[in-house]
């Protein structure tokens, strides 16, 4: 047993060590600088285990903390009607009871069970009980600092605090206890994985139990909630006779983990089926153009569902929230000042809502996915003129389809400032409306440019790009950022079109300069 | 029409995949190229094809003794999975690609023609690309390939997992297309590359070697080039 428990626990950690290895040499500056025969250098392999045990130690208590923090603690605070020890204890009982059978770690099909199990074909009992004892103690472990701390300052006897991570443990145990005798009885395993409609069902009752009851007013008294978590103390311990005695550990796992294979790479396969899917099947779609034109407008009209259709659902949304607002203002007059105010200052807020509603990251990878990956492998396809002319008119297309919410955008702001009080100076709404257009047409040139610049897929269509992956948060988070700028409309506004004028003229500078060099299938 | 690779060099961190590699491929002739796993076959198309940059060398055509650069319309590269725009249909493909190459096509057919040529069955030819069987695909992707008869044509395992009578199909058209063109086709398949080609090209320490069948017979010659593979140890 002991060895079963180093053994796996070696191979745990040497599967953890050089994926912390291998995600160092996809950070673009580190890869030139990490050498090539990285697995067997001393010290990085002595940096990464220590933060797979670090990450050994987030796993046992900064998810239990979070757990606690939002779900049990942070919205037993909204119930003020009741005593506190009463709603933390009603809500983590609830919980605990989903957790029993949603969170067992026993019948959870892992990658490392199906190295260990499978591959290397360990000793299935001693490697299942020796991974779910661990997984029992990290439990009471992890639980233990939350019950004691949240639930103290909730005013929940110490006592009782210092039981419930065991009571927790002992509710798991007996689930797994009775899994297991029914899979003697009929056969069947529990999945954690592909949990049953009842099972979901009972999840969302035992939910609504957790968190309405409190609501209004009711929670169990302390002496039920208290017997009823001191009641899974015994049935665990009588639980675990049948848990360390269970003979089919093997057959259970075989079963558990015969999708493992499948699963490795049925990611990639869900990415292709959903990019296929988009491609409308409608016969009558055809086009008189010649050329690149002709396969853009097959493209773009055969993606009509990701592309305009979305971009129309997203304009009429802004339409509709826009006339919200002059309704709102219609209603309560009162209001007018405040959102005048915000009408003048908010400008920078709407970079983030413009990089969420641009379709650009949506057209490019469609374009990578069912044109540009099998296009690209052919050398007419490659030649500098190609390129250049299909970058033109893909962007012109982005371009129009990111305008219309654009607009509709502008538009219905520049109403808002004009019925919220209006302007002494015209050229806010001119500058109001350009700049909301100006943002809509950055993101339509920065991915496209992105795009062609890094082109970050392999012809397996698996993404490669270090720096690609880093421009795109670099991307999210300035936009973020923006979000807490408050500035003046027209310092904003000015400020905001000539960059994104500048940028798009050095954007379609470097494309015309580098694509053709760079806009290949990665190798 | 000679095709010379000189001195072409190509490394990945500490392996040399291609060292050095100094050859003259000849006109008219489907050239098998075999190695080991990880010998580099796909490297050395990546790097003709320029889809790689390699470390050092030069690759030219050289035609009645006059050297020139290697065009991008001058190679076509069949790949073994075959790659084709999903969302297009057979025919639409096909309109496309003579849209973009009607210049450097000599007497072009009609649409029709070229599906009859590779037989593809006429209810096939306005269904969506994605929804063709892997024989088909195969067949519209070496179709696109061939139409603008590029010089030369880098097949990477191009017949593997065709069913039979494909793979006769294409064998056929292979040979009937080697003239005027060098052929450079790499398979694991030794029977295949014995049925189908002139020369047998090895892929060995970085290096391209031809195998001199000269006076032996057909099973003395696989005994050769078994045995000049089994040298490279580490693949």
């Amino acid at each position: 047993m002991l060895n079963t428990l180093r053994l796996s626990f070696s191979l745990k950690n040497t599967y953890r060590v050089n994926s912390i290895l291998y995600s160092l040499r996809q950070i673009p500056l580190l890869k030139s600088l990490l050498p090539a025969a990285l697995y067997q250098v001393r010290g990085l392999k002595i940096f990464a285990n220590v933060l797979s045990l670090l990450w050994e130690l987030v796993s046992i208590f900064l998810f239990k903390a979070l757990y606690f923090l939002a779900m049990v603690w942070g919205l037993g605070l909204l119930y003020q009607n009741v005593p506190s020890p009463l709603s933390f204890l009603h809500i983590l009982l609830f919980l605990t009871l989903i957790g029993s059978y949603m969170n067992t770690s026993l019948f959870v099909p892992t990658r490392d069970k199906y190295y260990a199990m499978i591959l290397l074909r360990m000793n299935a009992r001693s490697y299942t009980l020796v991974h779910y004892g661990y997984a029992l103690l990290k439990t009471v472990v992890g639980f233990l600092p939350f019950t004691l701390l949240l639930g103290l300052e909730r005013g929940v006897p110490l006592w009782l605090c210092l039981l419930l991570p065991f009571c927790v443990a002992g509710a798991k145990l007996s689930v797994a206890a009775y899994s297991l005798r029914d899979y003697e009885k009929n056969g069947s395993v529990h999945k954690e994985n592909k949990l049953q409609k009842l099972v979901w069902l009972l999840t969302g009752v035992l939910l609504v139990l957790a968190y309405l009851p409190p609501a209004l007013g009711f929670v169990l008294p302390l002496a039920v909630s208290a017997g009823l978590f001191l009641i899974w103390i015994p049935a665990g311990l009588v639980s675990l006779r049948q848990v360390v005695n269970f003979r089919y550990y093997r057959e259970i796992n075989q079963e558990l983990l015969s999708q493992v294979p499948t699963q490795m790479d049925s990611a990639k396969k869900a990415t292709k089926a959903a990019s296929e899917k988009a491609i409308s099947a409608d016969t009558s779609i055809t086009s008189q153009k010649v050329g690149f034109e002709y396969l853009n407008e097959l493209f773009i009209q055969r993606h009509r569902k990701i592309l305009w259709r979305s971009s129309l659902r997203i304009a009429g949304i802004c339409a509709v929230l826009c006339c919200g607002v002059l309704l709102l203002m219609e209603l309560l007059p009162e209001a007018k000042a405040n959102i005048h105010q915000s009408g003048m200052t908010w400008l920078p807020y709407f970079a983030f809502i413009l990089y969420f509603i641009n379709r650009g990251t949506g057209f490019t990878q469609a374009l990578f996915m069912n044109c540009d990956h099998s296009l690209l492998t052919y050398s007419f396809y490659k030649q500098p003129g190609s390129i250049l002319k299909l970058f033109q008119i893909r962007l012109r297309e982005i371009m129009k389809i990111n305008a219309v919410p654009a607009l509709v955008l502008g538009v219905g702001l520049v109403l808002i400032l004009y019925a919220s009080g209006g302007t002494d100076n015209p050229l806010n709404y001119v500058v109001l409306l350009a700049s909301i257009l100006s943002m809509s047409l950055f993101f339509s040139i920065h991915y496209l440019t992105l795009y062609y610049l890094l082109q970050p897929y392999t012809a397996g269509t698996e993404m490669k790009s270090g720096t690609y992956r880093i421009a795109m948060v670099l991307t999210y988070v300035v936009c973020y950022l923006m979000m807490d700028l408050r500035l003046p409309l027209l310092v904003f506004g000015v400020a905001c079109i000539v960059f994104c004028v500048l940028y798009s003229m050095v954007a379609c500078i470097l494309v015309y300069k580098f694509a053709p060099q760079t806009f290949r299938l990665r190798t | 029409m000679n095709f010379v690779i000189e001195h072409l060099s190509k490394r990945f961190e500490l392996k040399t995949v291609l060292r050095d590699i100094d050859f003259t491929f000849q006109e008219g002739k489907i050239y098998g190229l075999l190695g080991r796993n990880g010998a580099g076959k796909t490297t050395l198309f990546n790097c003709l094809n320029r889809d790689m940059k390699a470390d050092g060398g030069t690759f030219y055509l050289e035609e009645d003794g006059v050297r020139r650069d290697v065009a991008a319309e001058d190679i076509g590269y069949v790949l073994s999975t075959p790659t084709v725009p999903e969302f297009l249909t057979g025919r639409e493909f096909l309109k496309f690609f003579l849209d973009i190459n009607r210049a450097s096509i000599q007497s072009p057919k009609s649409l029709d023609e070229y599906f009859d040529w590779m037989s593809i069955a006429p209810e096939d030819r306005d269904k969506l690309l994605k929804d063709y069987s892997h024989g088909m695909k195969n067949k519209m992707q070496m179709l696109v390939n061939i139409i603008a008869q590029p010089k030369i044509l880098l097949l990477d395992e191009p017949l593997t997992s065709l069913d039979v009578v494909v793979a006769e199909e294409m064998k056929q058209l292979l040979r009937s297309l080697k003239d005027g063109r060098i052929t450079l086709f790499s398979t694991h398949i030794l029977d295949l590359a014995l049925d189908l080609c002139d020369e047998i090209v090895l892929l060995s320490h970085g290096t391209l070697e031809v195998v001199e069948k000269s006076n032996l017979d057909d099973r003395e010659f696989k005994e050769r080039i078994i045995a000049a593979l089994k040298e490279e140890t580490y693949a």
